[in-house]
């Protein structure tokens, strides 16, 4: 314990910084929010931890990355242009071909996953069908490493994304002294266009989403499905339909965020990129209660607030530890999580 | 019960075999298919016609780019090596090992290397790989020579049989440092990359010598490689007001936290790194946010040094015109040809092929013209005095900016 004074006393807390990094929590958070969008409404109707989710994700970023290449936007096009003496710049249109092309492309690669991978093991036990979700994980990795480019990392021109603005306000200005020296901070939020985009991308994927859901006969088709699988079947609904459905709407999903991060954040691709946002979307998903949609998007903004307030703290090497403590904290506590129900099954 | 001690019997037979299975890795897996190569063979390694020596060099991965020049020019050397006769009628066969870009790979890599028979292995470019093949050199007795690994503790406690042909990161940490006191930054701010032994090493050398010459750290933050958003440390970068960051990364990750910190609105401060930024994609990672920035080197293909021209040429004769990417493709000529020479002057004093000669003729080398710069190995640990290149990102490559010798960078 006394340890822990110690620590606290060191800290250098910058309250002025806490709108912008509330604000950097929402973003990564959102993106983690999609991808555990897509383990959540598979485990809640097949309840299988579709570990190959992250992998994916990682071949949505590659698509994006292809498409722009075919888009004219390699490095070599991009060079010989710059070379000759011209501008490259792009368009918003170029942005919403790239992540049509990048969910199209998702979810038939989930639906493939899940018809060759997953479908078979129906009948087996739990351990088994997760077994082979881990399989197919390694396998998409490794093949990604044959047949990928990954050498070195490439990543998506900046020149794709057309936005380059920033929207910024600041509460109040920094004090500098006249040998440089910080005063007092700024207190200022900004966001970069290009990340507002990407919000408003998520809050319209998961409006569109919710609605499928709700609304929508193939959504009440999923829901009951993850009611109950069996009953649902008698019920006469085409249980294979909703599965594939299913697969391929949170692989959409996820190739959504992947081609935003790749296009927006400018992230180097290489084949196992997918793990360590299908981990933390993993444990996103399980926080909010694995099963639950909007469990889904709130674990994945808690997942985001708390790597960015521990980074705020200053203990930014810890900051992906974070996820882990909090799956730890989720299944000793409530391993229903935030907003799943705790409720034995009785039988 | 007698179903379950069945099913566990078969079991435990299964997890048995796939260890065996597991454990061989095939010996024509990593590029045997190359010239200068051939399958492996049995016996000391002087026998016969040929003089076996290693490399192990990280093939797939995020560190192929260098790993794949290296191997390229370790094989140039040897090509070259063999094609003007050997030494004392023997040629040279340079066998490959993949580490994979992962220091354990490289470990059982190098343990490969040694049970076949190599008298050196030369490897690797990253320092955490380094670190564990040394474990293996010190304990098979056999010279090894690092190509880009530049923390110091690389050739600590070598016994005489480590060495490098880099320089290491006591001089890159406080080459940066004088770069930035020269360029008149006052305050600088730091990114590593927490899980690189050489991120942190030279984070801690350039912050260490920078506070001694009178510039001040303004902040300190990590990440880990593979991380794509870096709005949380950048926002607290941005709070301290910082004129400089220094980013002791490799390429990866460099190019979007560039990106980021001119979105983050830091679009005056200078960007700087190290040898890990070298790579011909980091401008295309990093776009107009990365051009501008420097970073410490160990050699550039613009130099007028007649080594440095002829070994382009004889590169591009051998690589279908194509020029090595990163500077690696020169230190592992350097690394390999070094080795080489070193066979020559046992041979021509008449000494044996054996590791332990071997390990003393490296030790004794002398004024060694290196692409990257001469090489002086005798009266050292196994750390060469070398001069340190500072290169400016411009939008179509690296342009050479200003060199420093070690004397003016260590001098108060």
């Amino acid at each position: 314990m006394e340890a822990v004074f110690p620590l606290v006393a060191g800290l250098n807390l910058d309250f002025n910084a806490l709108p912008q990094q509330l604000i950097n929590g929402i973003i990564v958070g959102s993106i983690y929010a999609l991808i555990a969008l897509g383990y959540t409404m598979v485990y809640g109707v097949l309840r299988l931890i579709n570990f190959a989710h992250g992998e994916v994700f990682m071949l949505g970023a590659y698509t994006a990355l292809l498409t722009s290449y075919t888009m004219g936007y390699s490095p070599e096009a991009v060079k010989k242009i710059f070379q000759d003496g011209g501008e490259v710049s792009s368009n918003p249109l170029n942005l919403v071909i790239l992540i049509l092309i990048s969910m199209a492309v998702c979810a038939v690669i989930g639906a493939l996953i899940e018809f060759f991978a997953y479908r078979p093991m129906r009948g087996e036990s739990r351990t088994a069908a997760l077994i082979t979700a881990i399989g197919v994980s390694l396998f998409l990795q490794y093949a990604g490493q044959l047949f990928l480019p990954a050498n070195p990392p490439p990543s998506i021109s900046d020149k794709v994304n057309p936005y380059s603005g920033s929207f910024s306000h600041v509460f109040k200005p920094a004090q500098i002294a006249e040998d440089g020296n910080v005063i007092s901070t700024a207190m200022e939020v900004s966001i970069t266009h290009g990340r507002l985009t990407m919000l408003v991308t998520v809050i319209v994927l998961m409006s569109l989403l919710t609605y499928l859901v709700m609304y929508t006969k193939a959504g009440r088709a999923m829901r009951a499905a993850s009611h109950d699988f069996d009953s649902a079947s008698l019920m006469g609904i085409n249980v294979n339909r909703v599965v594939t459905f299913t697969f391929m709407l949170g692989s959409a999903l996820a190739g959504a965020g992947a081609m935003m991060l790749a296009t927006f954040e400018g992230t180097a691709l290489q084949p196992f990129f997918g793990v360590l946002p299908g981990v933390k979307a993993f444990v996103a998903a399980v926080l909010g209660g694995i099963g639950n949609i909007p469990g889904a998007v709130l674990g994945g903004i808690v997942m985001g607030l708390a790597e960015t307030f521990v980074t705020w703290l200053g203990f930014s090497q810890y900051k992906d530890a974070v996820a882990f403590v909090i799956l730890i904290i989720v299944l000793l506590l409530k391993p229903g999580g935030l907003l799943g129900s705790s409720k034995v099954e009785k039988v | 019960m007698k179903n379950g001690l069945l099913q566990i019997a078969a079991l435990s037979l299964a997890l048995v075999s796939m260890s065996f299975i597991g454990g061989c890795k095939d010996p024509n897996a990593a590029g045997t298919d190359k010239p200068g190569t051939s399958g492996s063979g049995s016996g000391s390694a002087a026998s016969g016609d040929t003089i076996k020596i290693g490399m192990v060099a990280s093939l797939n991965g995020e560190q192929r780019p260098w790993g794949v020049d290296c191997e390229a020019g370790g094989l140039l050397a040897v090509k070259l090596f063999n094609d003007a006769g050997g030494v004392n009628g023997k040629k040279v066969e340079l066998v490959i090992e993949d580490s994979n870009s992962k220091p354990e790979e490289g470990k059982s890599a190098a343990s490969k290397l040694a049970g076949d028979g190599v008298i050196a292995i030369i490897g690797e470019v990253a320092s955490g790989i380094s670190q564990q093949m040394k474990l293996v050199a010190l304990d098979a007795k056999i010279p090894m020579v690092a190509v880009g690994a530049t923390n110091p503790d690389v050739t600590k406690d070598g016994n005489g049989l480590i060495s490098r042909v880099c320089y290491t990161d006591d001089l890159q940490g406080p080459v940066m440092a004088k770069f930035a006191i020269d360029k008149g930054l006052k305050r600088v701010a730091v990114m590593t990359d927490k899980k690189l032994p050489y991120s942190t090493g030279l984070s801690a050398t350039f912050v260490k010598r920078y506070k001694e010459l009178g510039g001040q750290i303004v902040a300190e933050e990590s990440y880990q490689a593979g991380e794509t958003n870096f709005g949380g440390q950048l926002t607290r970068v941005k709070a301290t007001n910082p004129d400089g960051i220094f980013m002791s990364g490799y390429f990866n990750e460099v190019g979007p936290m560039s990106r980021q910190i001119r979105q983050a609105g830091m679009n005056n401060v200078v960007l700087m790194g190290g040898d890990g930024w070298d790579s011909a994609d980091l401008i295309s990672n990093g776009g107009d946010a990365i051009v501008g920035g420097f970073f410490c080197n160990h050699y550039n293909d613009k130099e007028d040094r007649p080594e440095v021209q002829k070994f382009l040429t004889d590169f591009k004769a051998n690589n279908n015109g194509n020029l090595p990417g990163t500077t690696m493709g020169a230190l592992g000529y350097d690394a390999t040809a070094l080795v080489l020479d070193a066979l020559k002057r046992l041979g021509a004093a008449n000494k044996e092929f054996t590791a332990e000669n071997l390990a003393a003729e490296i030790m004794n080398t002398e004024n060694f013209p290196a692409i990257s710069g001469s090489i002086t190995l005798k009266g050292t640990q196994g750390d060469p005095d070398k001069r340190a290149l500072i290169v400016e990102v411009k939008k179509d490559g690296f342009q050479f900016y200003k060199s420093y010798e070690p004397a003016e960078v260590m001098a108060r």
